[in-house]
């Protein structure tokens, strides 16, 4: 923002502030460093999650139950693989549009529309894969006795532990992205021309 | 004062005196706003797929003799009622905000305030939409394709006409949700227009 700054006759300085260079503002760094270390977090707490169990398998009703390795991890299921891949895309753009944003600073306008068209795709499938993840995670936890789902969450605790911590950490950062998406409306529904 | 393309001039004295009313220059109809019938239209379609979604889904109910008669509901499974909970409130908003759009192209420059807070709602109604398209997609794709590391058996095969209506449901869903994105972008576009340079 230029200041220009006068005196009139009784010395009084005034000082008039024009914003005319920036017009959208390109500094919610705070907010786009958050999601990106959020996202991260949510993909490595999921994609190094693994837990092998020996689960008890009772094939003939006469003979003692044969304790049968399992193992459970998240490529065994589509959805913890959407959830892992969408987390990394955003982790990737947050940290590209944070470089992106901090050297435009809201000077070239097509740059800033730019991003905030890809803060809305990334913020759609970033509630995407934590809605995908969660309803997975819940047929995990609760079972399904209509469809006959077994719950796998008694067997696989720590497995299931994970998942949920990063569906709640991915929740927070897709709040973020929103955030972020709102604030740039609001900031350019305050610079428009009344 | 900066004019406005969406003020209207309302040319009451014209018709009244001139009898050659045909030579009126057309300046004084009003120019065409692109922006608010798009704005309209978007909003529409929201609207009308999340009904078609909502309704489809409802509405999917199959019943296979197991050899018992076995119903499959979309209230079995909570990522399902999350999907129609979630779409019903999408288009009992974008009913709202299609109505006050409409009145605002109908007259233009009245509620300019209320009409500029609709794209907050846009926004939160593009996460409750994609995050219920996520969910029922993912319950919907384990039922078609099953998962054999945790057991879980497929039930499209079985019930082929429920998950058909699952899937057309979701489609629709999917569909709301490009639209919703296109009318944030409608508006981020428009917005940034009026931006000094």
């Amino acid at each position: 923002m230029e200041t220009e700054s006068y005196t009139n006759g009784g010395g009084v300085a005034k000082e008039i502030g024009i914003a005319n260079k920036q017009t959208i503002r390109g500094n919610d760094f705070v907010l786009r460093f958050l999601a990106f270390v959020l996202t991260l977090v949510a993909a490595i707490v999921l994609g190094v999650s693994k837990q092998n169990e020996l689960v008890p398998v009772q094939l003939v009703p006469t003979l003692p139950p044969i304790n049968v390795p399992a193992s459970a991890k998240w490529s065994h299921m589509s959805a913890f693989v959407y959830f892992v891949i969408v987390n990394a895309i955003a982790c990737a753009y947050a940290v590209i549009s944070l470089v992106l944003s901090l050297a435009n600073k809201g000077k070239a306008k097509c740059l800033s529309l730019t991003i905030i068209f890809f803060d809305l795709i990334m913020m759609a499938l970033l509630y995407s894969s934590v809605g995908a993840a969660a309803a997975v995670g819940l047929i995990g936890y609760k079972g399904n006795t209509h469809v006959r789902w077994n719950k796998v969450c008694d067997v696989f605790g720590k497995f299931c532990g994970q998942v949920a911590a990063a569906v709640v950490i991915s929740l927070v950062g897709s709040i973020l992205f929103l955030l972020l998406v709102l604030f740039a409306m609001l900031n350019l529904h305050k610079n428009r021309r009344h | 004062m900066a004019s406005e393309p969406e003020k209207v001039v309302p040319p009451v004295e014209a018709p009244v005196a001139e009898p050659e009313k045909a030579a009126l220059p057309p300046s004084t109809t009003r120019p065409t706003d692109y922006f608010a019938v798009a704005d309209v239209v978007l909003r529409l379609l929201v609207f009308a797929s999340a009904l078609v979604s909502v309704v489809v889904m409802s509405t999917s109910k199959e019943t296979e003799m197991l050899p018992y008669p076995r119903p499959a509901k979309f209230t079995e499974s909570p990522a399902l009622i999350y999907f129609v909970a979630a779409l019903s409130v999408a288009g009992f908003f974008s009913l709202i905000t299609t109505l006050g759009s409409l009145y605002s192209l109908i007259k233009p420059g009245c509620c300019a305030k209320i009409i500029s807070h609709f794209i907050v709602i846009d926004v939160l109604l593009l996460g409750i939409v994609a995050s219920a398209t996520g969910a029922a997609g993912s319950v919907t794709y384990i039922g078609l394709k099953g998962n054999t590391y945790v057991g879980w058996g497929k039930i499209c095969t079985l019930y082929g006409k429920f998950c058909r209506y699952l899937g057309a449901s979701i489609g629709v869903s999917l569909f709301a949700s490009v639209m919703l994105v296109l009318l944030v972008l409608l508006s981020v576009y428009s917005l940034s227009k009026k931006i000094p340079k």
